[in-house]
């Protein structure tokens, strides 16, 4: 299926407003800078810019996705397509030799040549310096587009010679919605855009074994407390020490028990759409039950501060043990 | 009728088949190959495209900047060379198919492609199977009015590139000055090359009155050097060329080289070829060649190469040069005549023989025009030659 | 003048046949055979360096193309030079002359000074260079030849009498018998133009010289003359300077900053104040930079230096500014930045900077032509150090330590 304008303007109806005027009139910028989170569509807007830009059977803005020059774009064969990524740290001087002697060549097919600059913010001084110049004055028919997730970190002359796109983050349904586009499962869907609202961290959570087996251990563990608070305690060693076995993973299970804790939150206020652990509403329903919207704020509140404790470099299997025995002392308040 | 029945069915699948004497395809590989890089980033341009017409077998190797196509006829002096099953193209790994095809056993090779681009390339008992890349991918080349084109003779061309592209700039400082600058006007086509600290400029006259197509182009030095290396005596004795907006062709009568041109305005430097003669020397070249080569030993070690050059009557020059930690070396030079103001002068030693190296005429008249001031070298029986080299300060 | 004080013990350590010597130390297996060095020796128009002594007697001369030298003697082994290999042997010979005196002047890769005039008595002069040239053989494995007089100039005339591995004494009561029936053209200093130039006033040998109206010579050949005549009277006070070469290394500014600083701007006010510093010491030290060096140090202390060597020399204060902005900006990675620095290196004599003009610009240097070639006029007539072209830095071209043998006025 191939892509639309109105696809992407479903995602940034702003930015791609500005992109379909442009092409609409032919008065498209010299340069742009997309701007934005990860993974809310700023590489397949610019894809998709460059299939408008060369698409020789072009259907008033709509590339047709079928031509040469389409498909080449799309298998990164075209060779009046420039593509810079960066090199390790850095976009290194090498890589913006290459791009400044492909700005000095007329395009191979057609007077039309296109850069595209991944990670703009990772260009050198130097580099963006020379740039400058290339987008300044541009010689012949060329398009650059810069891409950055950090674009306060862009050199203030080349934001200003640029048309700055900002893309949005995606609104937690359009996520969910994107994920579910993606094959993803609707309770898997729900769960990692609860953990990131950055789609593309998202896309690889939901796909990553890790994180899969995380979901079931944390909730296993809920219900264990629950259901068998005693036993909790054994789970917790055998299990969640072992598979949250550093602080970046212990920072994981937090999360994905504070989860828990909001759903049982949701569940008071009656928000029962906003359960993100919709596989486990039985067990959800029983805690509401057990434990006043009180009792689930002080949880919540006990998880946030072994965050910080996690954070102030505290021992993983420490905070581990604390926030456990908390809860199952609390368990027994509701047991 | 049943075999035919049969073969039909066999080639149902197939999307390009053709048989070709090996000799022609090893030849015509190799061209093509000139043009492939291991570097690019374009992974199609890995390739080396193969396109079978009624007429003949076509071979494609690019690096995007120049683009070498070889054409095997069908037929040639009686001789048949291919037969084309049927026509269709494909892209196989440059690398692996210029080295399978040199080693076939057989003298004729036959090339398979099926519709899932699966390529069987067979000849003799020896059979290899490649994953072809889709054509399609390939970059298309410009299309070329014919009636544009300019023709030259090849050792005049070769003889061009070799006077004139020594001196194009090997900096990206100035893009622009990395290629010549081919002007076409009033019969007379004139390339100019230079990276700022010398220049050189060759005048040919032709035949026709103008042509559309060539009026100035900016091409690279890079292409060009490639060119002058692939001419060569196989080749018929004239040179067709024609330009589009983005690239120029020299087409010989099995070779295209397409070469991609410089983007942008090559600058004007007719007004900075000074022509207020101070001292004129008329010399014999190899004389000054051979000096400067030996004085410059001794200032290879040293920035810039230096040399200093000093007229000292009327018969001969002086030239010196010294290194602090190997010594110094005198040279007298005859000359045939010396004019003008006495003269003192510093120089790379590599540029100027850079220059001579590229005069082949016997004697030489060098102008200068100051000490500051660039001077110029020019055959003595050869008007259309002219080299500029600016001197160095040495305080 | 130099009588006045006491008298100097001076050395002047020549190595004999250098380049061929520290190729048979690398090569043992060529230890006893003619060597010579030339460039290319693949051509035979290749014209020889220098040659061992085993090649000298067989008539092989530097300057001798090597066809000619192999004519001369067919068992020759040609070498390219290995200037790497060269200038290794010479840091440590100069290392190990050090370890007597700090005063070692070092004049070029194979030759130097020592002023051993304060080294504690009891070592007879001779007895110290017996020692210094049997260290050098023995722990270096190079000859070397020594001559021992109250100056320089003498050392140096001294060296050269009896090579390799002599050891020459020339006393002031010496010069009429050792010294001054030389021929001109042999004393240090005068080069083939200073030479005919003297012949042409009838004066064949270092004694002619010696005893020609000094007023006259000065008249004629400017104020070098009247060194000439000094030196051909045993005279030369010029000191042992072991800073004449350690200053011609490299000279830098840097500033640690009151604040770190975190954006170009800052950088710029920087780099503006160090590189007219940087400039000022050039100009006082008569020098220019092939090579310009930037420090930049992090507020974690971690430390970047980065260097462009370039074609024309710099001293100017825009130029290296210019220089150190490149190369901030191409190495800077954002971080606070604690302190910066700029170094110039490669420096070169500032008379014997050189510019490659350029075809868009060179109109602009030009203009200086007429004023220079005034200059050159005035200093052939005069001497060198009479003139100078004032604030373009294009200074007087004072007499370069180590290279007083090179006529300039002649180029």
């Amino acid at each position: 299926m191939a892509m639309t304008w109105s696809d992407l303007a479903k995602k940034q109806p702003a930015a791609m407003r500005i992109l379909m005027n442009g092409i609409r009139n032919n008065r498209l910028a010299h340069a742009y800078l997309f701007s934005g989170g990860r993974g809310v569509g700023k590489r397949e807007a610019a894809s998709h810019l460059a299939r408008a830009f060369f698409c020789r059977a072009r259907d008033g803005i709509e590339p047709c996705g079928a031509c040469p020059d389409c498909k080449r774009i799309d298998s990164g064969n075209h060779p009046d397509v420039v593509v810079i990524q960066p090199d390790g740290r850095s976009i290194k001087k090498p890589q913006i030799a290459s791009l400044i002697k492909a700005f000095s060549y007329k395009g191979v097919e057609t007077s039309k040549k296109l850069f595209i600059i991944e990670q703009a913010d990772l260009l050198t001084s130097q580099a963006a310096n020379s740039l400058l110049k290339f987008i300044e004055e541009p010689q012949g028919n060329t398009l650059c587009i810069l891409i950055t997730e950090h674009s306060q970190k862009i050199l203030a002359t080349i934001l200003s010679r640029c048309q700055v796109l900002h893309f949005k983050p995606l609104s937690k349904e359009l996520l969910v919605h994107h994920l579910l586009e993606n094959g993803v499962s609707r309770v898997m869907a729900k769960t990692v855009s609860a953990v990131t609202s950055d789609a593309e961290e998202a896309t690889t959570l939901s796909k990553d074994e890790w994180f899969a087996n995380s979901r079931s251990i944390v909730l296993h563990f809920m219900e264990d407390l629950l259901t068998r608070p005693n036993h909790a305690i054994i789970t917790m060693y055998e299990k969640c020490a072992l598979h949250f076995n550093d602080s970046d993973k212990m920072k994981m299970m937090l999360r994905l028990m504070l989860i828990w804790f909001r759903d049982v939150m949701a569940l008071h206020i009656g928000q029962n759409d906003n359960v993100v652990y919709v596989d486990r509403m039985e067990s959800l329903t029983e805690a509401a039950e057990k434990m006043t919207a009180e009792q689930a704020a002080c949880a919540l509140s006990l998880l946030m501060e072994a965050q910080r404790r996690l954070q102030s470099n505290g021992n993983p299997l420490s905070v581990l043990e604390y926030v456990s025995l908390k809860l199952q002392e609390g368990a027994g308040v509701y047991a | 009728m049943a075999d035919a029945i049969h073969s039909m069915a066999v080639e149902e699948g197939l999307a390009m088949k053709v048989i070709v004497a090996k000799d022609k395809l090893v030849a015509c590989t190799n061209d093509v190959m000139r043009a492939v890089s291991s570097k690019t980033t374009i992974s199609i341009l890995t390739g080396i495209k193969i396109t079978a017409t009624s007429g003949g077998l076509t071979l494609t190797g690019s690096d995007s900047d120049i683009t070498i196509q070889a054409f095997i006829p069908t037929e040639e002096n009686g001789i048949e060379n291919i037969q084309i099953i049927k026509p269709g193209s494909i892209v196989l790994q440059a690398r692996y198919f210029a080295d399978i095809v040199k080693k076939l056993p057989d003298d004729t090779v036959t090339i398979e492609v099926d519709s899932r681009l699966m390529t069987r390339i067979q000849s003799g008992h020896s059979e290899f199977n490649l994953n072809g890349m889709d054509a399609d991918e390939y970059p298309r080349l410009p299309v070329l009015r014919e009636e544009n084109t300019l023709s030259i003779r090849k050792d005049l061309l070769k003889q061009i590139i070799r006077q004139t592209v020594y001196a194009v700039s090997t900096s990206e400082n100035r893009p622009i000055l990395t290629g010549a600058n081919w002007v076409f006007e009033n019969k007379t086509l004139k390339c100019v090359a230079t990276d700022s600290h010398r220049l050189a400029r060759r005048t040919v006259t032709m035949d026709v009155e103008e042509n559309h197509t060539i009026t100035n182009l900016v091409i690279p030095g890079k292409s060009l050097n490639e060119l002058g290396k692939i001419l060569d005596d196989r080749d018929q004795d004239v040179v067709e060329m024609i330009a589009t907006d983005n690239q120029v062709l020299f087409k010989t009568d099995h070779i295209q080289f397409y070469s991609r041109l410089l983007e942008g305005k090559y600058p004007e430097t007719e007004g900075l070829i000074p022509n207020d003669v101070k001292t004129e020397v008329v010399l014999k070249t190899k004389d000054l060649l051979q000096a400067i080569d030996r004085a410059s030993l001794l200032a290879r070690d040293e920035r810039n190469n230096l040399v200093k050059l000093k007229t000292v009557d009327q018969s001969s020059l002086e030239i010196l040069s010294q290194s602090p930690e190997v010594g110094r070396v005198y040279e007298n030079v005859p000359a045939n005549k010396i004019s003008g103001e006495e003269l003192r002068i510093s120089f790379s030693a590599k540029y100027m023989m850079d220059a001579l190296n590229r005069i082949d005429s016997e004697e030489l008249i060098i102008q200068f025009t100051g000490a500051m001031k660039p001077f110029i070298l020019k055959p003595v029986d050869d008007p259309d030659l002219l080299m500029l080299i600016l001197p160095v300060r040495t305080n | 003048m130099a009588e006045s004080k006491p008298a100097r013990i001076i050395f002047h350590i020549d190595m004999n046949s250098f380049y061929a010597s520290v190729e048979m130390r690398h090569h043992p297996e060529w230890r006893g055979k003619p060597l010579a060095i030339a460039g290319r020796p693949e051509e035979r128009r290749g014209i020889i360096v220098t040659a061992s002594y085993e090649a000298r007697k067989k008539g092989v001369k530097a300057t001798m193309p090597v066809w000619q030298a192999k004519r001369l003697c067919p068992e020759l082994i040609v070498q390219t030079p290995n200037f790497d290999l060269y200038k290794k042997a010479s840091q440590q010979l100069f290392q190990l002359l050090r370890t007597y005196t700090p005063y070692v002047e070092k004049v070029s890769i194979d030759e130097g000074y020592m002023d051993v005039t304060t080294i504690k008595a009891g070592m007879h002069p001779v007895r110290l260079a017996q020692t210094i040239q049997t260290r050098v053989k023995t722990e270096l494995e190079l000859p070397s030849s020594i001559g021992i007089a109250p100056n320089k100039f003498l050392a140096k005339m001294a060296s050269d009498m009896k090579k390799p591995m002599g050891i020459t004494i020339l006393r002031k009561r010496d010069l009429a018998t050792k010294l001054w029936p030389l021929a001109i053209q042999e004393m240090h200093g005068v080069g083939k133009k200073t030479a005919e130039k003297l012949k042409a006033l009838k004066i064949y040998t270092i004694g002619d010289l010696a005893h020609f109206d000094k007023k006259r010579l000065e008249s004629m050949l400017g104020v070098y003359g009247g060194k000439l005549h000094e030196r051909a009277n045993g005279i030369d006070d010029r000191p042992v300077d072991p800073e004449a070469e350690a200053v011609h290394k490299s000279i830098s500014q840097s500033t640690t900053l009151p604040e770190d600083i975190a954006s170009v701007n800052e950088a710029k006010d920087v780099f503006l104040t160090l590189s007219q510093r940087l400039s000022k010491k050039l100009k006082d030290h008569n020098v220019c930079a092939y090579q310009i060096a930037i420090t930049i140090r992090y507020h974690d202390w971690q430390t970047v230096n980065r260097s462009k060597t370039m074609k024309s020399a710099v001293y100017l204060s825009q130029d290296i500014f210019e220089m150190a902005m490149f190369l901030f900006n191409e190495n800077w990675d954002g971080r606070p930045v604690r302190l910066l620095g700029i170094s110039a290196n490669a420096l070169e004599d500032a008379a014997f900077r050189t510019k490659q003009l350029d075809l868009f610009t060179y109109a602009e240097d030009a203009k200086d032509e007429p004023l220079l070639e005034t200059i050159q006029q005035l200093e052939e007539k005069f001497g060198t150090s009479v003139v100078q072209k004032g604030m373009r830095g294009f200074a007087s071209q004072k007499e370069h330590k180590g290279r007083s043998s090179n006529d300039k006025s002649t180029f």
